[in-house]
């Protein structure tokens, strides 16, 4: 009876032993990201900092993720790529992110914005032209369908100012803008950081306004096209814990911007190559939105995504697309929690 | 002639009745819900996008801003092309001589310019006549170099032997006997010049087709990207017919 009893009492601690054994990890496996690489589309624009920060400073590394960091010169590329399937996680300028719900594709969500800056897109003139009534009869270069093209068009109207007939608008890229401004091919030019800094340097350029006189700015502080957080959809509904892990390792980056931005800076310049005086500069114009900050912005109450509905009309009036969808159908906050 | 003529008819309703079946197709497979709009729009979201453009009154200035700087790209490259290439493709020396120049310049795409061409000419209307006329050059040349070339050399050697000078020997003989092939090579070369449009309108555009897709893909609008490809193709048809009219009356015997 003893022996038995024994054997007995073995063979339960054997038995608990290995399915202890087997417990033990997979309790600590349903944290495990299910996807160890996290493909994100960026570009050197600021939006795109707390990613760059994350993978510099090891936010994501420490909870066993990689990420991949696809640069793309246009938001339009980087939501084209999210549609195709070929990235995972993205920040877009709201203007391709509101374009793409036009065309009524529903395979993203938008879930959070990151920023909020003023300063650091504007528009930058010869110093002959002091107002913008000035631009009346010159050309003024715009990379069309971007956030700069919206400022742009807004300006124009704010000052009974019509493109086209009264102000020529070229279509430029960025990059190509100071090539074309210092050959006195165009008068002015609307663009962003980083070639907004670059630019105000030359010789005889000057700073007309900035993006804080765009209309929406004034009312509802939001910019001419305000950072969107995007994911595929599907990638959410398939790897739940790779997506918490990623955005604990987004957001403790856009903590490490708001309270370290010098450490920051210094990862930063490899990205837009500007001096670290410039990249301090352009981080000082940057309000961090962090996690806890981000239903309150997209869902309850939803300022941002109200400003977004607005943004959305506002393309609509000025014929940039057909017509405007309702925000709110994107955007997903469950993953916040 | 009229069993040929019936069987051409024949050929022809043929054409029409796969062409109305790939539309039927195409609109049934949109409208049942296969595939999404973005990545592949129905006929009839097509066609009414053309409506509304159309309304607009902004078809056509598409449609001729970018024909005029085709033509104009094309037709320079074109008139230099072709006393080059004959003068090229009667002379061996000379032919050796820039056979380096061309054979570097035969594979650039029209894209690999717009840098070049944005430094040297800016962002105006002759840089844009200049990336079509860059991207159709070197093929033009080429061609008209091998069809000069084609020529029988009994027929320029009877020309030398009764006098005629290296001049006479191209006006009087090579001209006229390649010319045939000239033309067809510069219909294959219109074509050519038609796919640097969207090169040639990719930088300081504001209208023009390769604008009109080109920012169409900036808001996602695939229906008029879908109508800026099929306006290019129709357009390209239609000067392609007018290019054969004028071939059937300036060379008869290659009807």
């Amino acid at each position: 009876m003893k022996r038995l009893g024994f054997t007995k009492i073995a063979k339960a601690i054997l038995v608990a032993m290995i399915t202890l054994i087997f417990l033990i990890p997979s309790v600590y496996a349903t944290d495990k990201p299910e996807k160890i690489t996290v493909v994100y589309g960026g570009s050197s624009w600021l939006g795109h900092y707390p990613a760059w920060v994350g993978m510099e400073k090891g936010t994501f590394k420490k909870r066993g993720l990689g990420v991949l960091f696809q640069r793309f010169y246009a938001s339009s590329g980087r939501m084209g790529a999210l549609v195709a399937g070929d990235l995972d996680f993205a920040s877009t300028g709201s203007i391709s992110g509101i374009a793409l719900m036009a065309s009524g594709i529903k395979t993203f969500y938008a879930f959070g914005t990151q920023d909020s800056y003023a300063t650091v897109e504007g528009i930058v003139a010869k110093e002959e032209i002091k107002s913008i009534k000035d631009l009346k009869g010159k050309k003024l270069a715009v990379t069309f369908a971007s956030s700069a093209h919206v400022l742009a068009l807004d300006i124009l109207e704010q000052n009974g100012l019509e493109p086209v007939k009264d102000v020529m608008l070229i279509n430029l890229k960025v990059s190509e803008m100071p090539a074309a401004f210092k050959t006195g091919e165009v008068d002015a030019c609307a663009l962003w950081t980083p070639m907004f800094n670059k630019l105000l340097r030359m010789k005889g350029a000057h700073l007309l306004l900035d993006d804080t006189q765009f209309s929406l700015f004034k009312k509802y502080g939001l910019g001419p096209g305000p950072d969107l957080l995007v994911v595929r959809k599907e990638f959410i509904e398939k790897y739940p814990n790779t997506t918490k892990a990623f955005l604990e390792g987004y957001f403790e980056a856009v903590e490490l911007l708001k309270n370290s931005p010098k450490e920051c800076a210094e990862v930063l310049v490899k990205l837009t190559n500007l001096t670290m005086e410039e990249q301090m500069g352009v981080l000082k114009d940057i309000q961090w939105y962090g996690f806890a900050k981000q239903r309150e912005l997209m869902d309850k109450p939803g300022s941002f995504v109200e400003g977004m509905q607005k943004l959305a009309d506002f393309l609509v009036k000025h014929k940039q697309i057909d017509k405007a969808p309702a925000v709110k159908e994107w955007v997903n906050t469950a993953i916040l929690k | 002639m009229r069993g040929k003529k019936s069987q051409v008819t024949r050929y022809a309703y043929i054409s029409v009745a796969s062409f109305v079946l790939i539309m039927v197709l195409w609109e049934a497979f949109c409208r049942l819900g296969f595939i999404e709009p973005i990545f592949l729009p129905s006929p009839s979201q097509i066609f009414s996008r053309a409506l509304k453009m159309y309304d607009q009154g902004t078809l056509f200035l598409h449609v001729i801003a970018s024909t005029r700087r085709v033509m104009v790209g094309f037709m320079v490259s074109s008139l230099v092309a072709i006393p080059v290439g004959l003068f090229l493709g009667s002379s061996r020396f000379f032919k050796a001589i820039f056979d380096p120049v061309i054979s570097l310049l035969r594979p650039l795409p029209s894209m690999s310019w717009i840098p070049i061409s944005l430094l040297w000419l800016g962002i105006s209307e002759t840089q844009k006549y200049s990336i079509v006329f860059m991207g159709s050059f070197a093929p033009s040349l080429l061609y008209i170099i091998e069809s000069t070339r084609n020529i029988d050399p009994i027929l320029i050697r009877a020309a030398e032997n009764l006098g005629a000078t290296k001049r006479d020997v191209i006006k009087e003989v090579i001209l006229p006997g390649a010319m045939p092939q000239i033309i067809a090579g510069l219909k294959v070369m219109l074509g050519i010049a038609w796919t640097c449009i969207i090169s040639a309108e990719l930088v300081a555009a504001q209208e023009g087709l390769g604008f009109l897709i080109m920012n169409a893909k900036e808001y996602f609008q695939t229906d008029t990207i879908f109508l800026g490809m099929l306006l290019i193709s129709l357009t390209v048809i239609i000067i392609d017919v007018t290019f054969r009219r004028i071939e059937g009356r300036l060379l008869p015997w290659t009807r």
